[in-house]
């Protein structure tokens, strides 16, 4: 099964509207799921999922998603932290204690190797000591070198965002850019996200060898307006593209 | 291999590269991506608006090679490209050198300066999208010159925010892009919003580059005209390096190895353009970056996210940078006053693969008469600061044989009145 991976910001808009979203979502039709801990600085996320952060940043309280997490876990969905180095930085392995505790299965962050690069060998060498999945990262800006170098590092699934941050509409090319990734890194799963256009757009990822997609700021569109019915569909409809 | 003795020209149109070299794909570590400057709405979207859309995916590309479209190589041609390569060896011989030194001249172009070659790129990008005209900001004239004949060709309108202190100091710079076709106002000016804002609180504002671009940013999207960028983002850097790649041929025509590459650094454009295609196969090469000592960037300035333009329209890039307000002295080189300087090669900079140096207006000054006694060459002001280097280097390491690469990135015959006082 190709991966549908949503994102949703901890505490965003609320955490009760969260918590229901979350309860009706349908187990079946995906297998990761994406938290991002709120954040204070957000930088390489684009305008609706910073803002998410903010007002997640005020609610969040973790003992409210200690359930859903459980229940997640229970039907066998990987359950992803999407966290920033320079929040997590000084008490790291305290949080992924926590994180492990919860039952996540890995760690996106998305600044270690850009604004973090001098320690991001050990770091990804702790996650491997520790297993805990260490998602590497990568977008139009990661040298050829690095691509290959990190991802020789771990053997996890690589998350490979197409835009220089989240939500935002930069033109982009998806035969260069799956050609380039194939080829610099053959068979890895690769999962695209940060703004992708349309649903043609996840169907040509998928014909050139992705292995899913991330959603996110549309999603959180959805949260504000509390519109429940529109994000079951619209996980509906992206399953039914990428099964085709 | 000795057909060729110590000049290298338009002889061969092969000499000009197929392709541009983009060389985001093969820096050390990754480049930080530019950043939305406010919380509640996204500069970087803002950038469709202002950019042509060939020109926003070669700011975001990771491809290593972007071919060079046959209508821009037919105008490289006309405006002078392949531009020579030439052994300085009146200059070697007036300072006992016992190695080589070389000098990619792109003086030699239509507008006297190396401005012209992203120019052309990026206004044919916006002819073919029909927009209503170009705009940008200029500071010495040089950028402003190639905006105007670039606009010209493709039959576009430009307008042209020239900071006012160079306004001033450079008639003659309006009178050529007027004969190019080019509407020049002194900025801060009356044609926008930011920049009456800033006339209303000092008259006699003198103008910075950072004001000029906001200012420009601003007309462009009420007109629906493209802005033009001068230097500092990855397409423009990515068009210059038609320099660098030609350079690297004709040095191979001559059997030549570059030991020691030279250039100096407004925004990077020149130098990037020079310097980024012998990165990949020349890692034994040492390269310098040269500054004004009164706009110290890479020495005093900070390596950290900041704005492009004061206004804080542009998204923020993490760049050396002075800070967006900093209003540096008045120097011979306008085109050296910008407050920061490209990602890339900050990053580079960074990382320790390129080094920089200051140097002074005297010795700048002096740089410039030896280079035009010796190889009859006047050189811009902003390349007199890179024939400083240049001169320091060799002084340096008068007896070690090696071969040293300069970029004159344009001629001073325009900027002649800073020799007005002099005996
Ligand atoms: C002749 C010349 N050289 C150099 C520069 C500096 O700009 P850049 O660093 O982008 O090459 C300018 C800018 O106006 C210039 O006119």
């Amino acid at each position: 099964m190709k991966n549908l991976i949503p994102y949703f910001t901890l505490g965003y808009p609320d955490n009760e509207t969260l918590l229901k979203f979350l309860k009706n979502i349908p187990v079946k039709k995906i297998n990761y799921i994406e938290f991002g801990f709120p954040s204070n600085d957000p930088r390489y996320d684009g305008p609706t999922i910073r803002a998410s952060h903010k007002i997640g940043n005020e609610n969040f309280d973790g003992t409210s998603y200690r359930k859903i997490f459980d229940y997640f876990h229970e039907n066998n969905i990987k359950m992803y932290s999407l966290s920033y180095y320079s929040d997590i930085r000084p008490k790291f392995k305290e949080f992924i204690d926590y994180l492990k505790m919860l039952n996540f299965s890995g760690i996106i962050i998305p600044d270690l190797i850009i604004d973090y690069f001098a320690e991001s060998t050990e770091i990804i060498e702790y996650l491997n000591n520790v297993k805990f999945e260490y998602i590497p990262f990568f977008s139009p800006a990661t040298p050829d070198a690095i691509i290959k170098k990190i991802s020789s590092m771990t053997d996890s699934w690589i998350y490979y965002g197409l835009q220089p941050s989240t939500g935002i509409d930069i033109p982009y090319e998806i035969d260069y850019t799956t050609e380039r990734i194939n080829s610099l890194i053959p068979g890895r799963e690769i999962t695209y996200g940060f703004g992708i256009k349309t649903e043609n757009d996840i169907r040509q990822l998928m014909k050139n060898g992705g292995s899913g997609v991330a959603i996110g700021s549309y999603i959180e569109k959805m949260l504000e307006k509390g519109d429940e019915n529109g994000f079951l569909e619209y996980i509906d409809r992206i399953r039914g593209v990428l099964d085709e | 291999m000795h057909k060729y003795r110590s000049m290298i020209s338009t002889i061969n149109r092969e000499i000009i590269p197929e392709n541009w070299y983009n060389v985001i794909p093969d820096l050390p570590e990754p480049l930080p991506p530019p950043r939305d400057s406010k919380n509640d709405f996204s500069s970087i979207n803002l950038l469709n608006r202002i950019l042509p859309k060939e020109i926003l995916k070669q700011e975001f590309t990771f491809r290593r090679y972007e071919k060079i479209p046959d209508e821009i190589m037919e105008q490289y041609e006309q405006i002078g490209r392949p531009t020579p390569l030439i052994r300085a060896k009146n200059l070697e011989k007036a300072l006992d050198y016992k190695g080589k030194i070389f000098y990619k001249y792109e003086g030699a172009t239509s507008t006297g300066s190396h401005k012209i070659n992203t120019a052309i790129a990026q206004a044919y990008y916006a002819a073919e999208e029909g927009v209503n005209g170009v705009t940008t900001e200029t500071g010495a004239g040089q950028w402003g010159s190639a905006t105007a004949l670039a606009a010209s060709i493709y039959n576009l309108p430009a307008q042209i925010f020239m900071v006012s202190i160079s306004f001033k100091q450079k008639p003659l710079r309006k009178t050529v892009m007027n004969l190019y076709r080019g509407n020049v106002v002194p900025s801060p000016s009356n044609l926008t919003e930011y920049g009456r804002k800033i006339l209303r609180e000092n008259p006699d504002h003198p103008g910075t580059l950072g004001i000029g671009i906001s200012e420009a940013i601003e007309y462009a999207l009420d007109h629906n005209y493209r802005y033009m960028v001068a230097s500092v983002m990855n397409s423009a850097m990515t068009h210059q390096s038609v320099i660098g790649l030609e350079t690297k041929k004709q040095l191979e025509l001559l059997g030549e190895h570059a030991d020691v590459l030279i250039g100096c650094v407004g925004g990077g454009s020149n130098f990037g353009g020079f310097t980024f295609p012998f990165l990949p196969d020349h890692p034994d090469t040492e390269i310098f970056a040269t500054t004004a000592d009164e706009v110290p960037k890479f020495s005093k300035g900070d390596y950290k996210y900041d704005l492009m333009d004061s206004a804080g329209v542009l998204p923020e890039m993490r760049m050396y940078s002075l800070g967006a307000d900093f209003v540096p002295p008045t120097i011979y080189a306008g085109g050296l006053r910008y407050h920061g300087a490209s990602p890339s090669l900050s990053l580079l900079i960074n990382k320790g693969r390129i080094k920089s140096d200051e140097v002074n207006q005297d010795e700048v000054k002096e740089a410039i008469k030896t280079f035009a006694n010796t190889q009859g060459i006047i050189a811009a002001p902003e390349s007199g600061h890179a024939i400083a280097t240049t001169l320091k280097y060799v002084k340096q390491h008068k007896d070690e044989n090696k071969t040293v690469v300069v970029n004159v990135s344009g001629h001073g015959l325009l900027d002649l009145s800073i020799f007005g006082d002099s005996k």
